[in-house]
């Protein structure tokens, strides 16, 4: 690619476009909170309170009726608890701050998005790319791998294979804590291998079609006939000539297979299958029995995955309408 | 005809295998390239004339294929490497290279031969600068000449590992190998007439002009210093003055080199002003060869006649110029059959032209040759079709 040209067009798009604009500051956001969780969380998010379960988030009270003995007799009394600036999304029924584990949760989302997604197009493009250049039967074999691969759904597939191959978390040491520049945090980050290559394995496919597509095009195109006449060989036409000029639409893929991969992290940790507890998808889960008296418990990570996903997707518009004018969105379609 | 011979082709056949039927791009085309001249191919579009330059460099592409034939080149030393491995590729010292290996023939493309192709703008990579497309070109040559055979790959994996590779696809600052190639695509710009070659090199495709881009292509077909140019329609694409200009370059570049050029074009303006030899192509045939002379002063066949024809002559003054009717024959296999394939479109058809003629040498050189009955024959005025034949016989 020529990323001086990228680079202006990139510019161009960001300065006209106020959708644009607030994907990027959402997008900034969540990653800023996701690297800084440690800073910025004011409790462990894993140590619990059960004194202070259930509590609501500041600004808003909850009233429940409690059974308590009052002068050795059995009384129903009205409790009202006002969410407080300790707890300022509230807690859950075990009392862990909500607040906290929103930004650890964030840690989780970004770390299975974006590891998920760099899988999938390593894989997808690399198969893509192959079989559009050499096209006839490697191109037909390939494809058609591909295909089925699609066709099962992917929520199935992935509990298959977790199923198969378990959660396998790996820890990753927390740099902060490690360095000494805040306590009382977890050490660790849990990054749930399986459920990474889970989730790259069912959408590699997509990344395979596009790249393949593109080759198929870029293969055809005079220059590399002229550098194939020179002597260059497959291997060089693939990588330097045709990898490159493939790149623009695999790059807007990208960026929305991020929110993809997050939303189907999200559903497999709300399922149970992701092999940490600090995880959006997780929190909903918890709080869904509680929907009816303590909304907060699933509303926050549900509120919080909706702000990521829309950020990750007004971002993968603004790239789109810079780098490939030839696809219209919603945005550019107009009403004709 | 003899030693300095360097390309040999016979009975070469092109088909490509559509849905609509089988096409014959190339039929049966045999010529003698001799090293060191300019021997251009020229013909209405669609006579095959670019399938022609493509197959003699192997670049042939399904659905195509070369259904038969040699293409034989001199070259003793490769002769020699190839006699043990490939004895049925090998005779003296010529080499047929549509009997070795891919990878072999790989080895040999930029440096024994390469190409131009005929639109400059399409044949950039827009994403990579001029320059390090040329010293991309240089590279694949040193590579070649650092170790001629088949081990050439393994001899300097450490500048061509797939590290590099991926490295230089990524990163800008990674485009040349190495500063010797960038020299040395700088001294190509230099060599075409390139101004400021040094500021130019680092430029990308769409900063220069379609002049330029074409003389870019000619430097990056000369890094391997080839032994044969195939040129394919090398100035189709450009205004009058630079066509002037790119031709200048090539018959220079030639006469320093002493390289061998295949110039492919319909212009046969182009064709005089560089060529030592001609070959008239039409249906996927070469229907009259012979010296520049022979063709421009002596035309034998019919359609060299046509050619010839209908180009405005400034001398002779008043008359109208005299155009070839009707069009190319489409190449469907179903649809040729098995007679000349220009009778439909002769003035001077004859029962005879019903079958396929036979190549008659014909007056001048000893080169000069026309596949026309009427090269070895009177014409008989008794015998001509009549002028609606072909439009009774073929189907709706």
């Amino acid at each position: 690619m020529n990323w001086q040209r990228v680079w202006r067009s990139l510019r161009a798009e960001f300065g006209r476009s106020p959708m644009a604009k607030l994907g990027v500051v959402l997008i900034l956001a969540v990653f800023l909170m996701a690297i800084f969780a440690p800073f910025l969380a004011t409790t462990n998010p894993k140590a619990q309170d059960l004194s202070r379960a259930n509590e609501p988030p500041v600004g808003f009270t909850d009233t429940t009726e409690d059974t308590r003995l009052v002068d050795g007799e059995r009384q129903t009394v009205t409790v009202t608890t006002r969410g407080t600036l300790e707890y300022p999304l509230g807690t859950n029924q075990l009392g862990q701050d909500m607040y906290s584990r929103l930004l650890y949760g964030a840690r989780t989302s970004l770390l299975v998005g974006l590891l998920g997604t760099a899988i999938a197009a390593l894989a997808g493009v690399s198969v893509g790319i192959v079989a559009g250049y050499y096209g006839g039967r490697v191109d037909d074999g390939l494809m058609r791998f591909a295909d089925v691969m699609l066709a099962f759904p992917a929520l199935v597939l992935a509990i298959a294979l977790i199923g198969l191959l378990g959660p396998q978390p790996v820890d990753i040491p927390d740099p902060f804590v490690a360095a000494g520049l805040v306590s009382d945090m977890p050490e660790t980050t849990v990054l749930p291998v399986t459920v990474t290559l889970v989730v790259a394995l069912v959408n590699w496919v997509w990344f395979a079609r596009v790249a393949r597509g593109e080759a198929l095009s870029v293969r055809e195109k005079n220059y590399v006939k002229a550098s194939r006449s020179l002597g260059a060989s497959d291997w060089r036409l693939m990588l330097k000539h045709v990898l490159p000029n493939s790149l623009t639409p695999i790059l807007v893929l990208a960026t929305v297979q991020v929110a993809v991969i997050i939303l189907l992290e999200s559903a497999l940790s709300f399922l149970g299958f992701s092999g940490t507890t600090l995880s959006w998808g997780f929190d909903i889960s918890q709080g869904r029995d509680l929907l009816a008296t303590s909304w907060w418990i699933s509303t926050m990570p549900g509120l919080a995955i909706v702000v990521t996903v829309i950020g990750i997707n007004l971002v993968g518009d603004w790239l789109r309408d810079a780098l490939d004018p030839d696809i219209e969105g919603e945005s550019g379609g107009g009403m004709g | 005809m003899s030693d300095d011979v360097i390309l040999r082709v016979s009975d070469l056949s092109t088909r490509f295998f559509t849905t609509d039927g089988q096409i014959n791009a190339v039929e049966s085309l045999s010529l003698e390239i001799e090293e060191g001249e300019v021997f251009g191919i020229v013909g209405e579009s669609g006579s095959g004339k670019s399938v022609t330059a493509r197959s003699l460099i192997r670049l042939i592409e399904s659905p195509g294929r070369i259904t038969s034939g040699t293409i034989e080149y001199r070259d003793a030393d490769l002769a020699d490497d190839l006699r043990e491995d490939h004895p049925g590729a090998v005779d003296g010292e010529f080499v047929d290279l549509l009997a070795i290996p891919e990878k072999i023939h790989r080895g040999l493309r930029g440096t024994s031969f390469s190409m131009i192709f005929q639109d400059p703008e399409s044949s950039f990579n827009p994403s990579l600068t001029v320059g390090e497309q040329i010293a991309e070109a240089v590279e694949v040559q040193r590579r070649a000449s650092s170790n001629p055979r088949s081990t050439r790959a393994r001899t300097r994996s450490s500048e061509y590992s797939l590290r590099s590779y991926a490295a230089a696809a990524v990163l800008p600052s990674r485009g040349y190998v190495s500063s010797e190639s960038k020299d040395r695509a700088i001294e190509l710009l230099q060599q075409v007439g390139i101004p400021d070659p040094e500021q130019r090199v680092d430029e990308y495709p769409h900063e220069y002009s379609g002049g330029m881009l074409q003389r870019a292509m000619v430097a990056q077909a000369l890094a391997g210093e080839p032994d044969v140019l195939v040129a394919d329609e090398p100035t189709t694409a450009l205004d009058v003055t630079i066509q002037a200009q790119v031709l200048d370059i090539l018959r220079d570049l030639q006469e320093e080199t002493g390289m061998t050029i295949l110039l492919i074009t319909h212009n046969l303006g182009v064709i005089a002003r560089m060529c030592d030899r001609v070959g008239v192509m039409y249906a996927g045939e070469i229907v009259e060869r012979g010296s520049l002379g022979d063709i421009f002063d002596r035309p034998t066949h019919p359609y060299t006649q046509g050619l010839l024809g209908s180009i405005p002559d400034l001398d002779a003054a008043g008359g109208r110029l005299q155009p070839i009717g009707g069009n190319v024959p489409s190449l469907l296999d179903a649809e040729m059959g098995d007679r000349c394939y220009f009778a439909d479109r002769c003035p001077k058809a004859m029962e005879e032209c019903l079958e396929k003629p036979a190549e008659y040498p014909a007056e001048g050189t000893d080169d000069h040759a026309a596949q026309c009955y009427l090269a070895d024959h009177p014409y008989e005025a008794s015998q001509a079709l009549p002028e609606d034949y072909f439009e009774e016989s073929e189907p709706p």
